[in-house]
Parts: C-alpha cells; sequence; structure tokens
C-alpha cells in the first residue's frame, strides 16, 4: 500500500513535471546558470535525456532531488561514481601470424607465392590449390574480426545501458563520431577496442590528451594510411583530416598548411597495437604551417593548431550542436569557445557551462533534438527498465537500417546529425524496431552465426555436402557472371569462394556468440506498479516515461479508446491476467508518434 | 563495403522475414493507381543522377593514352594502351568498363571533359556539397535537384523526387517538394497489427503548436506513408532477365519504380561510402568498382529497352572531384580536380564535349585546371532534356549549354 502511494507520488511529479516544461522561461543564448528554484523533474529528465541515454523514472527522481549543479556534477566528473562495469569478454581468435594483415587478398596470395608463407600459413608442397590455406586465413580474419566488432558493440551498448556515469559513454559515442574510423577498412576489432578505451578514458579529460592519443592511435594511424607518410613522400590524408575534421573545420588553412603538417607526421606508424616512429622516415626538416615555423613534429603542429583560437571555437560549437541544438549563433560560439581556451581545453567546464545554462533549458533547446540511433535504441531500452541490451531484434542489424552501426561509421567525416538521420524509409524503420522489441520475431535468426546470402556461402556449404568438386559447388549462378568473374578455376592456385566459406566456418567456431533472449518487459508490472488506474492513466504513464514532447489530447484520447477497447474495460483492475499485449500494442502506437523521435 | 541486395530475388520466405508480405493488401494499391494517373506530370522525361563518392579517378576511368604525360606521371598504375577498351585515337576506357565502351560505341554517351570549378576544394565533404547545390563556396541551403523539383513541377506532385539511399542526400533537399528517401524496398512499410492499422495510418497528422523539428519530422511521415506502399510494390512485382552486374548501384530499384509507372522524374543513387578515394593499391580496387558501375548503368539501359522507356530516360554520371595527376608512393592517387561527367541516353548525343584539361598545364598542386564549370552540363541537362528553360534562376547566372540532346 505505502508502495503504492508512493508510485502515485512519482506519477503526479512525473506529469507536474511534463506540464511545467511549456511554462519555463525562455533562456535561449543565456550561458548563466539556472537556479536551485527552477530545477525540478523536467529539467532532470532533459539533462539525463541528453547528457546520458535518458532515464527510467526513479532514475529521473534521483537526479531532480539533488541541487542543479550536483546533478551535473555527478554527470561531468564522473571518474569517482561507483561503476563497476565487466572489461569486455574478448573471443580467442587472434594470433601473431595475422600482423601485419595483408592490405588485399592479392597481396596476401601474392606474398605466399613469393615467401611460401603468408599469415603465418604456409604454402602445401603440391596439387591443387597450393594457396588455398592462406585464402582460408586471409577470408577467416575478415569474418572473425567483424564478428567480434559486433560482440563489441553489444559489450559497449550495455555499458550505455546500465553505467552510473552514462557521460563518459556519451562523450565516447561523440568522440567515435568525431574521430570516426571504421572496421570496414581497419578490419582489426582489437585496435577499435583500444580507441574506444581511449575515448571512455580521456573524452571527458583535456582535448590536448585526447588528441595527441588518438593521432597516435593504431586504429587512427591504420585509418589514414599513416603507414605510407614518409620523409620525401608525404601522404597528407592524416593531416587533412587533423585540420579538417577534427581541429579547424574547412576555411581555416590553406593547402600549404595541409602539406607542410604532412611532413611533421611522416614516420609516424604503428607496430600491431603499438605506436612507433621510424625517424629515418621522419623529416625533421623546417616546416611553415599556420603562420608558425620550426623543426615540428606531429605534437608541435598539433600545439600549433590548438593555438590557433579557431580551433577552441570549432570544437565548442560542435559539442554544442551535438548536445543542444543544430543552430548556433556566432556570439554563442564565441563565448563557448573562450570557455574550452581558458581552460586550457580542459572539457569538464564546457560541459558543465552548457548544461548548466539557462540555454540549455530553454524552449528552444528542449524536445527539438532529433535522436541519433544508437540513443534512440538504448534510451528506449533504458527508459523500459531493461537491465540488458536484447538478442533479438539484433543490435548491430537495427543500428545499421537506422542509421548508426557502432564501430562502422559511414566516412571519416562521421555521421552527419539532426534532420538527415529521419528520412521516409528511416521514419518507418523506427517504428518498425519498437515493433520488434515487443512482439519480437520468432523466425529471427542470428545474423552472427547464419551467413545468410553472404557469397552465396549456403550454396556452397550445401553443394560440398553432396560431393560436388569445388569448381561446381562454388561456381556462381549465371545472374551474377560478369565480365569480372568469368575466371575459369578449376586448376587454380586456390577459390575465393571456397575460402569465404571456410573463413566463415572457422570464425563461426572460434568467435563466441551473442546471447539471444528477447528483452525481458512487463509493462503490466510497469504501469501498475506506477499506480495508473484506467487506462487514461496508463496512457499518461506510458507517454511521460517514454516521450520528451507533449503529445496533444486528441491523439491521447485515440490511443486511449484504443487500449480501452482491447481490454474491454477502461479500468485497470482485474485485467492483470490479459493486460500485457494490449499494453504492447499501446507502446507500440506511443513510440511510432513522430514526437518518439525527440529527445 | 555495404553488401548490397538491390539484384537479390527475394524469397517469399525473406519478404515474410521483412514481415511486410501483404501489408495494407486491399483497396490501397487502387487507391493510389488513380492517384497516381491523376497527379502525373505532362513530360515522361526521366533523369536518373548516379554520384561515385570519394573522388574517381576520371584519368584511370577514361584513359588519354594518346598523350605521353599521362604515362610520365603514373609510371606505375598508369594502364598501358594495349589493356585500353579503346574509343578512338586518344582515349580508351579501364579495362573493366565493357559496358561504358558499348554505350559509347552505340552513340548513346556523351563525356564531358575538364568539369570543375574555380578554386576547388579538396575536401570530399565541401566539395561534394558544392556539386549537390550547384553552388561553390556559398552556404545554399538547398540541393540543385530540389530547387529543380520546385521550379518545374510548383503544384509538388508527391513522389516526383526519389532518393535511393540511408541517409537524404543534399543533393535532393527542396523547399517545396518531401523526396522519398528510402534503402531496401523490402523494409520499406511500417510493420503493425491488424487493430492498430487506423491509428498508424494517423501518424503525423496531430499537433498543433510544434516545433521545427516536429513539423519536419509530421512531413516526412506524410510522405512515407504516401510513397512506401508504392515502392514495395513496384519492387515485389518487377522482374527482369537483364544481368546488372555484382553491384548495380540501385539502379535496378530505380528500373522497378520506373516500370511501375511512379510519377517520379528524379532519380537520385549514389555508390556510397567513399568508395572511390584511392589513395592507397589503387589498380585492382578501381578496375572493380568501375566494372560495378559500368556493368550496372549498361544493364539499366538495356532494361530500359526493354521495358519500352528507352526514349524517356537520361542518366548523369559525376563523382565530387578527379585525383592528383601524378601517382603517389602508395600506387594510389590523392584528392585531385577536374573531372569527367558522362550522360548516358536514347536521346543523347554520344561524343566528346568540352575541351580536355591539358596534363601538361598543372597547376600548382599537380592538379589539372578546370575546362568546363559543372553546372553547364547541369544546365544543359535541365534545359535541353527537363525542358526548363530558365536555368540561370537555379544557379545565380546563366550557363551556356551543350547540345547533347537530340
Amino acid at each position: 500500500m505505502l508502495q503504492a502511494i508512493r508510485s502515485t507520488a512519482l506519477l503526479l511529479a512525473i506529469l507536474a513535471g511534463a506540464a511545467s516544461t511549456a511554462g519555463a522561461a525562455d533562456g535561449t543564448g543565456d550561458l548563466s546558470p539556472i537556479g536551485a528554484q527552477d530545477w525540478n523533474y523536467a529539467k532532470a529528465a532533459h539533462l539525463l535525456e541528453r547528457a546520458g541515454f535518458g532515464g527510467t523514472p526513479e532514475e529521473v527522481a534521483r537526479y531532480a532531488a539533488m541541487t542543479p549543479e550536483a546533478a551535473v556534477r555527478r554527470l561531468v566528473r564522473s571518474k569517482d561514481v561507483p561503476n563497476s562495469l565487466p572489461a569486455f569478454d574478448e573471443s580467442d581468435i587472434h594470433d601473431p601470424g595475422l600482423e601485419p594483415f595483408p592490405v588485399s587478398r592479392p597481396a596476401a596470395t601474392d606474398r605466399a607465392k613469393e615467401t611460401g608463407k603468408s599469415m603465418g600459413v604456409k604454402v602445401k608442397p603440391a596439387g591443387n590449390r597450393r594457396l588455398q590455406p592462406v585464402a582460408d586465413k586471409f577470408f577467416y580474419w575478415l569474418r572473425a574480426s567483424r564478428l567480434e566488432t559486433h560482440r563489441m558493440s553489444y559489450w559497449w551498448a550495455n555499458r550505455m545501458l546500465v553505467t552510473e556515469r552514462p557521460l563518459e559513454e556519451k562523450m565516447a559515442l561523440f568522440w567515435h563520431g568525431h574521430f570516426a574510423n571504421s572496421e570496414e577498412k581497419i578490419r582489426d576489432y582489437r585496435k577499435l577496442l583500444k580507441q574506444l578505451q581511449l575515448f571512455q578514458e580521456k573524452g571527458t579529460g583535456n582535448f590536448r590528451d585526447l588528441m595527441i592519443g588518438v593521432a597516435q592511435d593504431p586504429a587512427m594511424l591504420a585509418f589514414l594510411d599513416a603507414g605510407v607518410n614518409v620523409k620525401g613522400a608525404p601522404n597528407e590524408n592524416f593531416a587533412r583530416e587533423i585540420m579538417e575534421l577534427f581541429t579547424m573545420g574547412v576555411g581555416n588553412y590553406t593547402e600549404k598548411d595541409i602539406r607542410e603538417a604532412a611532413r611533421a607526421f611522416t614516420g609516424w606508424n604503428f607496430n600491431d597495437l603499438t605506436f612507433v616512429i621510424n625517424p629515418d622516415r621522419h623529416d625533421d626538416s623546417v616546416k611553415h604551417v599556420l603562420g608558425q615555423s620550426g623543426t615540428f613534429d606531429g605534437v608541435e603542429v598539433i600545439d600549433v593548431i590548438l593555438a590557433q583560437p579557431v580551433t577552441a571555437d570549432y570544437l565548442a560549437a560542435k559539442i554544442y550542436r551535438y548536445f543542444v541544438r543544430q543552430e548556433i549563433t556566432p556570439e554563442l560560439r564565441k563565448q563557448l569557445g573562450a570557455v574550452l581556451r581558458d581552460a586550457n581545453y580542459e572539457l569538464a567546464p564546457l560541459l558543465e557551462t552548457i548544461f548548466l545554462s539557462q540555454d540549455f533549458y530553454s524552449a528552444a533547446a528542449t524536445g527539438s533534438r532529433i535522436k541519433p540511433p544508437v540513443e534512440l535504441v538504448v534510451g528506449t531500452y533504458r527508459k523500459m527498465g531493461l537491465k540488458e541490451v536484447p538478442g533479438v531484434p539484433d543490435f548491430n542489424d537495427v543500428t545499421e537500417a537506422l542509421g548508426q552501426k557502432l564501430f562502422y561509421p559511414p566516412t571519416v567525416a562521421g555521421w552527419a546529425n539532426g534532420k538527415s538521420w529521419i528520412t521516409p524509409g528511416l521514419l518507418l524503420t523506427r517504428g518498425n524496431f519498437v515493433y520488434d522489441i515487443v512482439f519480437p520475431d520468432i523466425n529471427f535468426l542470428p545474423p552472427d552465426r547464419y551467413p545468410g546470402g553472404d557469397y552465396q556461402i549456403a550454396v556452397v556449404n550445401d553443394k560440398l555436402a553432396q560431393g560436388y568438386d569445388v569448381t561446381t559447388a562454388t561456381k556462381p549462378d549465371a545472374k551474377e557472371v560478369t565480365s569480372m568473374s568469368m575466371q575459369a578455376d578449376r586448376d587454380e592456385d586456390f577459390n575465393t569462394r571456397l575460402a569465404s566459406y571456410r573463413g566463415w566456418q572457422t570464425a563461426l567456431q572460434k568467435v563466441k556468440p551473442i546471447p539471444r533472449a528477447t528483452a525481458q518487459l512487463d509493462l503490466s508490472e510497469m504501469v501498475l506498479a506506477a499506480g495508473s488506474r484506467n487506462t487514461r492513466e496508463a496512457v499518461d504513464y506510458l507517454v511521460a516515461r517514454f516521450l520528451s514532447v507533449d503529445v496533444d489530447s486528441g491523439t491521447r484520447q485515440r490511443i486511449t479508446d484504443f487500449l480501452s477497447r482491447e481490454l474491454g474495460t477502461s479500468e485497470l483492475a482485474g485485467t492483470e491476467t490479459f493486460l500485457e499485449e494490449p499494453l504492447r500494442l499501446t507502446l507500440h502506437l506511443i513510440l511510432s508518434l513522430p514526437e518518439y523521435q525527440l529527445g | 563495403m555495404k553488401k548490397m541486395n538491390a539484384n537479390k530475388v527475394w524469397t517469399r520466405r525473406e519478404i515474410l522475414r521483412a514481415g511486410l508480405a501483404g501489408i495494407g493488401a486491399g483497396a490501397m494499391p487502387l487507391v493510389f493507381s488513380r492517384a497516381m494517373a491523376a497527379d502525373a506530370p505532362a513530360s515522361k522525361r526521366i533523369l536518373v543522377v548516379l554520384e561515385l563518392s570519394g573522388g574517381n579517378d576520371g584519368l584511370n576511368t577514361l584513359v588519354p593514352y594518346g598523350d605521353d604525360a599521362y604515362y610520365r606521371h603514373r609510371p606505375q598504375i598508369g594502364i598501358r594502351p594495349e589493356k585500353l577498351r579503346k574509343i578512338d585515337d586518344r582515349f580508351g576506357f579501364n579495362p573493366g568498363m565493357a559496358g561504358f565502351e558499348r554505350l559509347y560505341k552505340d552513340g548513346r554517351m556523351a563525356v564531358v571533359h575538364g568539369c570543375g570549378y574555380a578554386q576547388p576544394s579538396f575536401s570530399h565533404f565541401t566539395s561534394m556539397a558544392y556539386w549537390h547545390t550547384g553552388a561553390p563556396n556559398s552556404g545554399e541551403e538547398f540541393g540543385w535537384v530540389g530547387r529543380l523539383a520546385d521550379a518545374i513541377d510548383p503544384q509538388l506532385t508527391p513522389n516526383f523526387i526519389v532518393n535511393i539511399d540511408e541517409m537524404q542526400s543534399l543533393a535532393v533537399r527542396a523547399n517545396g517538394h518531401v523526396p522519398v528517401v528510402f534503402d531496401d524496398p523490402n523494409t520499406f512499410g511500417r510493420k503493425g497489427m491488424y487493430q492498430t492499422r487506423p491509428l498508424l495510418d494517423h501518424v503525423g497528422e496531430s499537433s498543433d503548436d510544434a516545433n521545427a523539428s516536429q513539423r519536419y519530422l509530421l512531413d516526412v511521415a506524410k510522405s512515407a506513408r504516401e510513397a512506401s506502399q508504392l515502392v514495395r510494390d513496384a519492387w515485389t512485382r518487377y522482374k527482369t532477365p537483364v544481368d546488372y552486374g555484382i553491384l548495380p548501384v540501385d539502379l535496378p530499384k530505380v528500373a522497378s519504380l520506373i516500370a511501375a509507372g511512379m510519377p517520379t522524374r528524379l532519380y537520385y543513387v549514389s555508390y556510397r561510402h567513399n568508395a572511390f578515394d584511392t589513395h592507397v593499391q589503387q589498380p585492382d580496387l578501381h578496375q572493380r568498382l568501375l566494372t560495378y558501375v559500368s556493368d550496372g548503368v549498361a544493364g539499366f539501359m538495356k532494361d530500359m529497352e526493354r521495358i519500352g522507356r528507352a526514349d524517356d530516360v537520361v542518366v548523369m554520371v559525376f563523382s565530387e572531384f578527379g585525383r592528383r595527376v601524378p601517382e603517389n608512393t602508395s600506387l594510389g592517387t590523392d584528392h585531385g580536380t577536374a573531372n569527367h561527367m558522362y550522360l548516358i541516353g536514347k536521346n543523347v548525343r554520344g561524343g566528346h564535349y568540352g575541351t580536355p584539361s591539358n596534363l601538361s598545364e598543372l597547376d600548382e598542386g599537380d592538379n589539372l585546371v578546370f575546362t568546363t564549370d559543372f553546372r553547364r552540363v547541369y544546365a544543359s541537362v535541365i534545359e535541353g532534356w527537363l525542358e526548363y528553360r530558365n536555368s540561370e534562376r537555379l544557379f545565380t547566372q546563366r550557363f551556356e549549354t551543350f547540345p547533347v540532346f537530340v
């Protein structure tokens, strides 16, 4: 009984909070902190939504009970907050022979032809397909690294879901989009794991430390072709992206600055998971970068860049646009840049300024941000009160379909935010994601166990078992024959389709499976524990729990009528044994509202 | 590279797995087809824009083998004359491009040389934005395809622009039109149980005092509702014997919509994810990419012939920049400037247009000097093909057009 009363009080607090958002005094553009008297449930919910992945009513209530300073401090300076999260449970899939991994299959087999060995695998002394084991190993690692990366994104998503330090993970996600490296090119989950740990450890610390860490990070060095940037033949890729995307933005440097800066990074490389400088390949002569001259190395060039006023402005504006809203006035950009610069690139003061500001809680900044897909997915699970990211639907498939697959950003520029997350196709896909949680597909096949249509592996598998020779078993069907795939392969060094098939097989053996539980969701319990007595209160509760913007009364009424119709009554008492399915239908309706895309 | 299912034959089971079979079956398709007939624009001419993202190396696509300077700049990755698919005594296509060679020799391909713009950007994102807006070094908010749609179809015919991609391209962003953007037609539909259908279909019609993001979402929801059924039906019905090659860049999806009689006149597809950014170990990879594009476009044109629409369709191919003339030390090429554009169609007058950039007179960054503002090609298509005679309204100035169309 006492429990019910407390829950009702919480429900009332939620509803009151939701109503008070609309009436908030407008502080757009004002960076001065909000007062303790203005702090309430709705503001705490807004803070958790933006600085984290949203919260359950209980979590929001905890933050609402603090002062705004304490709430923001807990998020921004969270290193003291206890947070016992398990380390990534790696599968045992890598071996030293794989390093350095050949840039392509032809490179792998050419090396084997010349030296008799590649990736630790020897060429067979005689017979057909002498290089087959080498090709098998190449495709094995491509597949295994990819599958392990998918496990890693599950691990990260679970951290986002249960962490006590949500901003730590949110900033890691921000930096993953800022320093956007893809497994597609890096082909080594270990390097990406190391990079993610860098974002998690230093993502709310000092930007100079972070930038140097990234510039010396094996994943980034591999991604931007650092290995081919050598004295006498600089490769501009790395220097260009540092200036254009990571620090200053286009228009604040010249092509000559890039060419000169590239020379400072010559000789920077990695050996497996370690940063190395090759002095023979480093150009230590004088460079002229952004008006400064000296025998700069990479770190010194980073310092030259950080000394540019535009750098702090650029970074502060990007952080603001990510956390607050897409539009930023030139004045605000300058003010925020000054905060970052005055703190010598410590990120915490900037984040505190933003999250405490009147501007952050103004009408224009509230309920106006289109949630990026990973935040939509994790936030939905978090608001559902789940303790684990479900295995069905597959997290990677869902986020890929929505346009934000972790560790696979589309380009080096990362993900475009804001409106670009929404197209007609993507809006429907967002609603379908909710359907797949509340009504999990019982035909679900785990993509980490079933190769599906990839390279027609399934066909190769079946034909080999039926005793066909490799040539016949791997022959592409007529529809796929083109000018590129007309090679005869009867007597050959190796067969790539066979290698792809074997690569899958070995990867399946070695990579640990992803648990495939469906969402442990109990909406009846949730709604009844909150004290809802009738369908109207249940709908109001679900809307307040999941949505950041208000829903008009007509829509509310239609959904309430729907729930009453499905239940055969508008009173919840006595419906406990058959309440779940109607509530799931109702939640699907609520989370399919366009308004649910806003945070 | 992302796995593409475009030419995959979907089994009944897979369609069921996508959860969409039979959704909305009943009266809906009839309603749509009647609406389509009423709204169909007078002209049937269609433009398909194909973007090659990442900066395609034009010099190794259509190789100027008659120019010794080419081989001097590219001792390692220059393609020897005997390997090329020669189209005349100066130029030859990359060995992987049988499809383009055929189209050119059949007189259905115009090659426009030296396309670029002043003060070129070497950033993928910036340069692509310039090509998307048709407004280099400006803050133009809308894309050239979007502005074009608003100009030639002020009555805002639904489904006038289709953009097949994960994200909406800046090129199609319009003030009035809401482009239909989707990736996989099989999943372009709403899942939902029977009894929730009326409410799900109601999505997007409420809200009185919506903020800007909310209003945007409501517009998109409306477009999704109107287009998804049409697209899915078109794709489900579409069957073709034509071989599009291994990775046909969404062109079969375009063909399915054209075959279904969609009122769309502007299609936008992309070879995505900066695939053509060949800094390292270029030759094999680049040839493979070109084969996919060449086979895909050739298959598409053959398919248009098959369904009797070859007279109505033009494909335009471009990339955000070409690549540096001298090869780099990693058997690749760095970001460059001027490049070819290709216009393909039965009503295209095949041949060379514009002036090839001089390989012996590079700029200080070892790049080609552009000879043709790329907006001349846009203007040529807008005026000559889509018959909108005021292209200067879209580009703030008048660009001289090429007589490319029959």
